[in-house]
C-alpha cells in the first residue's frame, strides 16, 4: 500500500539529504517533486499548490530553530504541512452510538459496514447492522451473509423500498445493541432526492457519527462529492477503502481537507478483518519511510496472546529456528509480512527482496519442515549437517532442497533481525529525527 | 459528463490564444518601435498582454492592416505560460499525469513553429492543435451492434475490472441494450466471491428478462461461464455475457484466476471497466489488466457522478482500447455508446 506516492516522498527527500546547501534552488526542486508525488496520488490540485506554497514560504522565511540545521528543518516543515493535511484521526470511542454509512456507488460501504461490526464486536460491543440499502439487488443478501459469519444481528427486508421505515423498524428491533451501523444505499452529490433520503436518515437516526466512505482510487471529484455530503449530513470522519490496491488516496485525504473531519479507519483488503484504525502521525510517518510502531503493535497485541511471543523477541538479539518458528505463526496471524515489515522504522534501510517472497503457503511448508526437527537443532540450528538434513527432509516429506531453502530464509532473517537492530542507533536515523520533530510542533 | 471539461478547455484555449495575440502584438509594437499597440484581438480571445491602447482609432486601423498582412511563427516562449494552464486545467479533471505529458506535448509540437498568417484566426489554430491530441489519444469508438453482426455466434463478451467499479450493473445494462437491439442474450454469474452478487446479477436478469446461469457462492467462475457459454451454443443464442468478481491487479493468484476464465471460456471480447471519478490509478489498473487478460474495449461508469470525464482520456491513452460505453444513472437504460469524434466536437464546440 501507498508504495508509489512513498517511495516519490522519500526519493525527494533523499535528494534533499544530499544536497551540500539547501537553497532556495534546492527548496524549489523539493517542492516540485513533492507537487509531482501528489498530484500522482490525486491529492486535490488546488491543494497541493496550497501545500506546496507553504512548504516553500516557510522554508525560506522561516529562522530554523536552534540546533536544528537547515536541512532537517525543511524535513521538519514538510513533515508538519502533510500532517497538518490529514488533518486529525477522528475519536472512536468504545460505547452506545449510531453509526450512519455514506458514499458514492461501488466505493465499499457495506463492505465496511462489516468489518466495522467486526472491529466493535472485537473490542467488545454488541454491534447491530441495518441495511438500509433499498435499491441494489442482493445488498441485503450481501450484509446479512457477512454478518451471519460474525454472528452480528442484521435488520433489513429485501421487499421494502422505503429506507426510512426499515430504519425506524430497524433501531426498534435493535434496541438491545449498544451500537448500531446503518448502511446505506450509494448514492453521488447531484441526485438530490437520494442526498434528501439521506439527510431524513440522519435526523431519523440521530447518528452520532456520519462515516462518509471512499474509494482510495477517487480522483479529483473527491472534494467536490465530500463537500455536498458534508453540506448535507456533516460528515465527522471518512474511510478510505481498497488500500490494497495500488491507489493512493489522495482524493480521499482531499476529502478529509474539504470536510475538516479526520480519517477514521482505512480499508485495506477483502476479508473482514481488513480494517485499520487511522492515526496521521503514523500514516505520514509510514509515507516517509519512518515506520509506525504503534500500528504494529495495535495489531500485535490483538493477533498475539502473550504466551505466543513478544514482539520484542524479534529485536533480541539471539534469534534461533525456534524463535522463526513462533514468528512465522504470529505472522501468519498479523497479516503479509511486507506490510508489517512497513510499519518497522527502518528508514532509507532497504530489505534484501527475498524476504518478502516468502508466501503464506511456503510458511506453512517451512513450519512442517521445522516440526520434524529435534529441540536440538531449533536451538542450535548449526547443528544441521547433511545426514540430519536427510531425516528432516524425509519426516516432513519434503526434499533436502526445501530444507536447505528453509536454512537459507532463517539466515537472511537472522541478518535482518540484526540490521533492524542496527538501524536503531544509526546517524540517520529517521525515526528519533522525526520523534524529535513532533515534539517541536 | 464532459461539460465541466469542457468549460475549462474553452478557458484554457481562450488562455492559448490571449498569449498568441499578445506575442504577435508585441513583436508587432516592438518592429514599430510603438508603445502598447491594441491588440487585434478576436472577440473569443481576449489578450492577457498589453491591450490598453492610448492610440487613435485610426492608428488602430492601421496597425491592424500592418499586422494581418505579416506571419508569425509561434515560439515556445509564447505558450508555455498557457501551457502549464492547461496542464492544470487537465489534471484538476482527472487525466492522469502521463497522459496529460503527452497531450501537452503534442499541443506544443503542433502550435510551436507554425507559420500563421495573422489574419488566420488564432481560435482554430489552437482548437485544431487540441482537437488532433484529444483525437490521437481517444481513439475511434466501438460499435458492439456492429461487432455482434459481423462475428460468429455466439459471441463472448467477458467483463473484468477492480472491486466497485460497476461490473455488474454494466453487465445487466449491456443485456438490456441488446435485447432491445434484438439480440439473444445469456449472462454467466462469474462473481462468486462476492456475498449476494449472484442474487444482485439474478434480479436485475429477471427484470429485464434474461437467463442467468449460475452456480452457488464460492463455485469455480471458470466453471460458470463455461457453462454459459455452453448453453449459449446449444440454445443458439447470439450473446454471452460474462460477469467477474472484482479484483485489484495486484493481486498475482486473482489475476491468474482470471487468465485461467479467459482459458476456458476464450471470449471473443475482454472488456474492462472501470468508474469515470477515478483519479491517477486509472492508469496503473488499465495498464495491468491490459496486460494479463488483455482489453479490447473499455466502459467508463458512473460518468454522470462527474462532469470531467478525465478517467476516459487516461485509460485510451495508456492501454490505446476504445471506448465503448458510458454508463451514466442508475436504470438499465442509463448506457450511452461512445463517439469519440462527436465528443471531441462537443469538448471544443466553437461556443466560446
Amino acid at each position: 500500500m501507498l508504495d508509489g506516492l512513498s517511495s516519490s516522498l522519500k526519493d525527494a527527500l533523499k535528494k534533499l539529504a544530499g544536497k551540500t546547501v539547501v537553497d532556495r534552488a534546492a527548496v524549489d526542486e523539493l517542492v516540485k517533486d513533492l507537487q509531482r508525488a501528489l498530484i500522482v496520488s490525486d491529492v486535490n490540485v488546488k491543494l497541493v499548490m496550497e501545500l506546496s506554497k507553504a512548504i516553500r514560504t516557510r522554508s525560506l522565511e522561516e529562522e530554523p530553530p536552534k540546533g536544528m540545521n537547515v536541512r532537517e528543518h525543511v524535513l521538519r516543515i514538510v513533515y508538519q504541512e502533510l500532517v497538518r493535511l490529514v488533518w486529525a484521526s477522528t475519536e472512536v470511542r468504545l460505547e452506545p452510538q449510531t453509526i450512519l454509512m455514506a458514499g458514492l456507488q461501488g466505493s465499499g460501504k457495506t463492505t465496511t459496514t462489516a468489518k466495522l461490526a467486526r472491529y466493535f464486536q472485537k473490542k467488545g460491543m454488541k454491534v447491530g447492522v441495518i441495511c438500509a440499502d433499498t435499491f441494489r439487488p442482493g445488498a441485503f443478501d450481501q450484509i446479512s451473509t457477512l454478518c451471519t459469519k460474525i454472528h452480528v444481528p442484521c435488520f433489513g427486508n429485501p421487499q421494502e423500498k422505503d429506507a426510512l421505515k426499515i430504519t425506524r423498524e430497524g433501531l426498534e428491533a435493535l434496541k438491545e445493541q449498544e451500537l448500531i451501523i446503518v448502511d446505506t444505499q450509494g448514492r453521488h452529490a447531484l441526485e438530490a432526492d437520494l442526498i434528501q433520503e439521506i439527510i431524513d436518515l440522519n435526523v431519523l437516526t440521530k447518528a452520532t457519527h456520519r462515516w462518509l466512505v471512499i474509494d482510495a482510487a477517487l480522483g479529483q471529484q473527491a472534494s467536490e462529492q465530500a463537500k455536498r455530503f458534508h453540506e448535507a449530513i456533516g460528515i465527522d470522519g471518512v474511510i478510505i477503502t481498497k488500500m490494497d490496491g495500488t491507489a493512493k488516496g489522495g482524493g480521499a485525504m482531499s476529502a478529509v481537507a474539504e470536510t475538516k473531519s479526520g480519517i477514521a479507519f482505512i480499508g485495506s483488503g477483502e476479508t473482514i478483518e481488513d480494517l485499520e484504525r487511522f492515526d496521521p502521525d503514523g500514516f505520514i510517518s509510514r509515507l516517509l519511510g519512518m515506520g509506525d510502531l504503534k500500528a504494529l503493535l495495535e495489531r500485535a497485541n490483538e493477533a498475539i496472546k502473550p504466551e505466543d511471543v513478544d514482539v520484542n523477541a524479534m529485536m533480541k538479539g539471539k534469534f534461533t529456528l525456534r524463535d522463526m518458528y513462533k514468528q512465522l505463526e504470529a505472522l501468519n496471524k498479523m497479516g503479509p509480512l511486507k506490510q508489517i515489515m512497513g510499519m518497522l522504522p527502518m528508514g532509507n534501510m532497504q530489505l534484501p527482496e527475498g524476504v518478502y517472497d516468502v508466501t503464506s503457503t511456503k510458511m506453512v511448508r517451512y513450519r512442517i519442515i521445522m516440526d520434524s526437527m529435534t529441540p536440538g537443532e531449533l536451538d542450535e540450528p548449526a547443528l544441521i549437517n547433511s545426514s540430519r538434513m536427510q531425516r528432516i527432509a524425509h519426516g516432513a516429506g519434503a526434499t533436502p532442497d526445501e530444507v536447505r531453502e528453509l536454512l537459507k530464509y532463517y539466515k537472511m532473517m537472522q541478518r535482518t533481525m540484526k540490521g533492524l537492530r542496527g538501524a536503531g542507533s544509526g546517524k540517520f536515523n529517521m525515526q528519533r529525527l522525526m520523534k524529535r520533530f513532533s515534539g517541536m510542533q | 459528463m464532459f461539460g465541466g471539461l469542457r468549460e475549462k478547455l474553452k478557458a484554457a484555449r481562450q488562455r492559448l490564444g490571449g498569449s498568441i495575440e499578445a506575442a504577435a502584438a508585441k513583436a508587432e509594437t516592438e518592429e514599430k518601435a510603438v508603445p502598447k499597440a491594441g491588440s487585434p484581438a478576436t472577440p473569443s480571445a481576449p489578450a492577457k498582454g498589453p491591450v490598453t491602447s492610448t492610440a487613435t482609432p485610426s492608428f488602430v486601423e492601421k496597425v491592424r492592416v500592418l499586422i494581418t498582412e505579416r506571419e508569425l511563427i509561434v515560439s515556445e516562449k509564447d505558450v508555455d505560460e498557457a501551457l502549464s494552464e492547461l496542464e492544470m486545467t487537465l489534471l484538476e479533471s482527472d487525466v492522469a499525469l502521463p497522459a496529460t505529458d503527452a497531450i501537452i506535448a503534442s499541443v506544443e509540437k503542433n502550435l510551436v513553429g507554425r507559420h500563421r498568417k495573422i489574419g488566420e484566426s488564432v481560435d482554430a489554430l489552437v482548437v485544431n492543435a487540441l482537437k488532433v491530441a484529444l483525437l490521437d489519444v481517444l481513439g475511434s469508438g466501438f460499435n458492439l451492434k456492429e461487432y455482434i453482426m459481423t462475428h460468429e455466434r455466439p459471441v463472448k463478451i467477458l467483463f473484468t475490472g477492480v472491486n466497485g467499479t460497476g461490473k455488474t450493473t454494466t453487465v445487466a445494462k449491456i443485456g438490456s441494450y441488446l435485447k432491445k437491439e434484438g439480440f439473444t442474450v445469456v449472462i454467466g454469474a462469474g462473481d462468486t466471491y462476492r456475498a449476494g452478487a449472484i442474487e444482485q446479477i439474478s434480479v436485475h436478469a429477471e427484470r429485464i428478462g434474461i437467463k442467468v446461469i449460475q452456480h452457488q457462492e464460492g463455485a469455480d467462475p471458470s466453471a460458470v461461464l463455461f457453462d454459459a457459454v455452453q448453453y449459449a451454443q446449444s440454445h443458439k443464442l447470439d450473446v454471452v455475457l460474462a460477469d467477474t468478481a472484482g479484483r485489484f491487479h495486484n493481486k498475482a493468484n486473482l489475476m491468474s484466476q482470471l487468465e485461467k476464465i479467459k482459458r476456458v471460456m476464450k471470449p471473443d471480447l475482454v472488456v474492462y471497466v472501470d468508474e469515470a471519478v477515478a483519479g491517477n490509478d486509472a492508469v496503473t489498473r488499465a495498464f495491468e489488466f491490459d496486460k494479463t487478460v488483455g482489453a479490447d474495449a473499455v466502459i467508463l461508469t458512473k460518468a454522470d457522478m462527474d462532469s470531467r470525464g478525465g478517467a476516459a482520456i487516461s485509460i485510451a491513452h495508456t492501454i490505446g482500447k476504445p471506448l465503448m460505453f458510458l454508463g451514466v444513472g442508475q436504470a438499465y437504460d442509463d448506457i450511452l455508446p461512445f463517439e469519440p469524434a462527436k465528443v471531441v466536437d462537443e469538448l471544443l464546440d466553437s461556443g466560446a
